[in-house]
């Protein structure tokens, strides 16, 4: 049974929608992002796991607790860990008391251990605690009675970059005990840096489900090609290429000459593009030229994110450029325009 | 077991002592000044000349004693006015409150159920009730020791006593309020306009025709006007009260558990 | 390039006075309740309206003799043998000088606090907005409610008057919500100094309306007493309704004293909160 399994979770409110069908398993003892642009339904979904809130239809299960049934997640709630994305508190107290009543209620086997490494001021009172201060209070407040499941929203906001990464840390720490991680986020470096498997959400559906590692190998690599001699788009059209850039070499001699001489032993073009194909196919039609120069890295994280943040599900983001978001159906014909003005541009 | 009452209650301690003290010295100066206040009315001829069912139907033929006196000075506004809204603004602050500041979101992560969060809550709320019950009795009885005039003890108990079940009927009130209201300026707002509109309502239509529709005001179920002066007591009155706080715990409790919080 | 400024002045600050800003934001956030309360008020009016012949023939007012003077002080009741007299006392007692006079002291301390204490205040004075100009602003606009309530009120009460064949003088009624108006701002001014002092929305709404309760009981007491003078420091001795509504008399006097008063309650808290960190 897994940690946590969703089936076909809705939640309207009214006639809004937060969100719909969601259907996803969370195992024991991994680290599951959940990721989606702001608005997308992230906080929805958490809140109603926590049975903050009862979903419209479907549902899920919570360590054997059905989120319907709020006596068996009353029990359960025992095993859960929660850091809520904006962690309020009664102001007018110390968070040494806070500490004690929270303690109280859901049990304290670890706040010592785990205020050696988030350390909020417990003798003043939370009014007088920065956004940091409460963040790292809630983290404490989250871990101290060891939960087996902890379910996160944006559990780094706040946080200075040294402390995220000790949280970063730390979450990894205790997914080798066995803990298993549910948490939103928007941040990519760390989802890369700390999550087994994501999913993606967007306007409320899931459009993305599946490991961090098999999600970037998919998207594929960013290609640089420095290629000797004049390149159309045309020529580069293999199945698995996308988003063609073109540019005149840089480092080519005097303009005057270029202009003398638009193809010449001594001219280069360089390519980049995205490459979601085999290796040999690219390479052969690489051969064809002459390579002065050739890269291929993983597509960076941002990018691949990029696809599935874009505004309509049924056009396939590809690239921001210039503020204008492209998508893969023109994707030819604009390129090929675009470079021709720039060859225009250049060759003047 | 019962942390979330202690923990309410310590915040709602300083504030019941403030209030506590300040309706004490009230009471204490209001029964101080009595005597030379009382010293002119001539009741009885006035008495005289009203229909004597008037008479005993209003309670006048006590009016005009320091217990007449103290019972309406500081009893039925203070504490039917006063009081009772105060309780009810404070019930409609718990459950809107957290909710809208998210507070509500970190104490329900805990394993306790929200009827029993809510049953806690209302509990704390015995705090001001006794507080400001003990002080003020004490004030009010020690400013009956210095003047020449006295109170009888029983009654003036019995006063305070029967006020615990008004005050828990309005609180009950507020919590549902809390759990019901979208906002928490909405349910203070409500609750505690509700217990000032019944206030009024059974001041305007007591003695007409339609004095019936007073019936849905709590005041309508403890008097202290009656048990100061006449030691009449109305423990029924008081038995309604804890019933409807009852009933109103139980609805807001199964509310709040179906509820999006 | 085309910019979405195109043929349009540029977005800088509003020709509008900040303040005038301030006022005007603020005041849309009190329509709502300003319209809760004339609802509440005309009907709690209209059930005076409707009963109050019972009362009067009743006899109430003989019974008003046997209660012991400060019970009259405290609600006045001078005369409740017409409509003017019930009003008088219980719902311009009540409803106004208590009523009203502690919700406007509650919401501008809280406006202020509330501000100061959710660090609400940081983000309006980030812009180039003079301390003064928020606290004017939101002074200027508890004008909504109080303007709104003293015009619709009376109207209503009177229409109903007329409709249920009750005599009520409609030149009193005017007088009494215009003397009103002096008396709302004093407790307006005062919220607006304890919020500033005081900082924390809730514990300073608090305050300032229990401070109102103190000062209505307060002076109803003194006024019997020999030591009637004292009760010179509370504002309602220099509103009462009873003196316009049933011996058609008024205190100008006590009008202007509310309003020397108002400005040195705004002078002190515009010095408070204009020389104190935020």
């Amino acid at each position: 049974m897994p940690a946590l399994r969703t089936d076909g979770l809705t939640k309207y409110y009214g006639d809004v929608r937060g969100v719909e069908d969601l259907s996803f398993d969370v195992e024991g003892g991994e680290v599951f992002g959940f990721l989606g642009p702001n608005g997308a339904g992230k906080t929805t979904t958490i809140r109603t796991l926590m049975g903050f809130q009862s979903p419209t239809d479907g549902t899920a299960m919570v360590l054997d607790a059905d989120i319907r049934d709020a006596e068996a997640l009353r029990t359960v709630r025992a095993d859960i860990g929660y850091l809520p994305a904006e962690p309020s508190f009664n102001e007018n107290v110390t968070g040494r008391r806070l500490l004690a009543y929270h303690g109280a209620l859901r049990g304290d086997v670890r706040s010592d251990e785990l205020l050696e490494l988030f350390d909020p001021p417990l003798d003043r009172k939370v009014r007088e605690y920065s956004r940091g201060n409460k963040q790292m209070l809630a983290i404490v407040l989250a871990f101290m009675h060891d939960p087996d499941l902890l379910i996160m929203d944006e559990p780094t906001s706040g946080l200075d970059p040294l402390k995220q990464e000790e949280l970063l840390a730390f979450i990894r720490s205790e997914q080798q005990r066995g803990k298993t991680f549910f948490f939103s986020s928007h941040i990519l470096s760390e989802v890369r840096k700390v999550c087994d498997r994501i999913a993606i959400i967007r306007d409320g559906r899931l459009v993305e489900l599946e490991a961090v590692e098999s999600l970037i190998d998919r998207s594929g690599k960013t290609v640089r090609a420095r290629l000797g001699g004049e390149v159309e788009a045309a020529e580069l059209a293999l199945d698995g290429v996308h988003d063609v850039e073109i540019s005149g070499d840089a480092a080519s001699p005097e303009p005057e000459e270029r202009r003398d001489s638009a193809v010449g032993p001594d001219h280069a073009t360089t390519v980049s593009f995205t490459y979601t194909g085999a290796y040999e196919p690219l390479l052969e039609r690489l051969l064809e030229y002459e390579i002065l120069d050739l890269s291929i890295e993983e597509a960076p994280l941002e990018d691949v994110f990029m696809r599935f943040y874009g505004e309509d599900p049924s056009e396939r983001v590809e690239a921001v450029e210039n503020g204008a978001r492209r998508d893969a159906t023109d994707e030819d014909d604009k390129n090929a325009r675009r470079r021709a003005e720039r060859s225009e541009e250049a060759d003047v | 077991m019962f942390e979330t009452t202690r923990f309410d209650a310590e915040r709602l301690a300083p504030s019941s002592v403030v209030i506590g003290a300040s309706i004490a010295a009230f009471g204490g100066m209001m029964t101080l000044i009595a005597p030379g206040i009382l010293g002119d009315v001539d009741l009885e001829t006035l008495f005289e000349q009203l229909p004597a069912a008037m008479v005993e139907q209003m309670g006048l033929r006590h009016m005009g004693t320091l217990e007449g006196f103290i019972a309406i000075e500081l009893y039925e506004y203070v504490w039917l006015l006063g009081l009772g809204a105060y309780l009810a603004y404070l019930a409609g602050g718990t459950i809107a409150g957290d909710v809208e500041n998210g507070r509500m979101d970190t104490l329900l992560v805990a394993p306790v159920s929200r009827a029993r969060l809510l049953g806690e809550r209302y509990l704390a709320l015995l705090t001001p009730i006794v507080v400001v019950n003990v002080v003020t009795f004490a004030g009010v009885y020690g400013a009956t020791l210095l003047i020449a005039e006295s109170i009888p003890l029983v009654d003036l108990a019995a006063v305070h006593t029967l006020s615990v079940p008004y005050l828990l009927a309005c609180g009950a009130f507020g919590m549902a309020v809390s759990v019901a209201a979208p906002r928490r300026r909405i349910a203070e707002g409500v609750a505690a306009g509700t217990i000032i509109g019944t206030f009024l309502l059974e001041m305007l239509v007591s003695g007409t025709d339609v004095s019936w529709l007073g019936a849905i005001a709590p005041m309508r179920y403890y008097d202290p006007l009656g048990a100061l002066t006449e030691s009449a007591y109305d423990p029924t009155g008081a038995g309604i009260l804890l019933a409807v706080a009852v009933v109103l715990l139980v609805g807001s409790a199964w509310l709040f558990g179906e509820v999006d919080v | 390039m085309k910019t979405a400024t195109d043929g349009a002045p540029a977005e800088g600050p509003s020709a509008v006075s900040p303040l005038a800003e301030v006022a005007r934001f603020e005041g849309r956030n009190r329509l709502t309740v300003t319209a809760v309360l004339a609802v509440l008020f005309s009907a709690f009016g209209a059930l005076y309206i409707w009963i109050g012949p019972q009362m009067i023939d009743a006899g109430f007012s003989e019974m008003l003799d046997a209660m012991p003077p400060i019970v009259n002080e405290l609600f006045g009741f001078e005369s409740l043998a017409s409509i003017e007299g019930l009003l008088a006392s219980e719902f311009y007692t009540l409803g106004w000088i208590v009523g009203l006079g502690g919700y406007l002291a509650y919401t501008a301390a809280g406006t202020v606090a509330g501000d100061l204490g959710e660090g609400r205040m940081d983000t309006l004075l980030a812009g180039p907005v003079a301390r003064r100009s928020v606290l004017l602003g939101k002074f200027v606009a508890v004008l909504v409610p109080i303007v709104v309530l003293n015009v619709v009120v009376p109207a209503v009460l009177y229409v109903m008057a007329l409709a249920a064949g009750q005599s009520l003088s409609i030149v009193d009624l005017a007088v009494v919500h215009a003397l009103s108006i002096p008396y709302l701002l004093f407790w307006s001014a005062f919220g607006l100094l304890v919020g500033a002092v005081v900082r924390r929305g809730r514990t300073a709404g608090r305050l300032a309306l229990g401070i109102v309760f103190l000062g209505w009981l307060g002076e109803s007491v003194i006024a019997t007493t020999d030591y009637k003078w004292v009760g010179g420091i509370s504002p309602m001795r220099y509103f009462d309704p009873q003196d316009v509504l049933i011996h058609g008399t008024f205190d100008l006097v006590g009008a202007v004293i509310l309003l020397v008063g108002v400005a040195v309650l705004l002078t002190a808290s515009h010095h408070w909160f204009g020389t104190r960190d935020l």
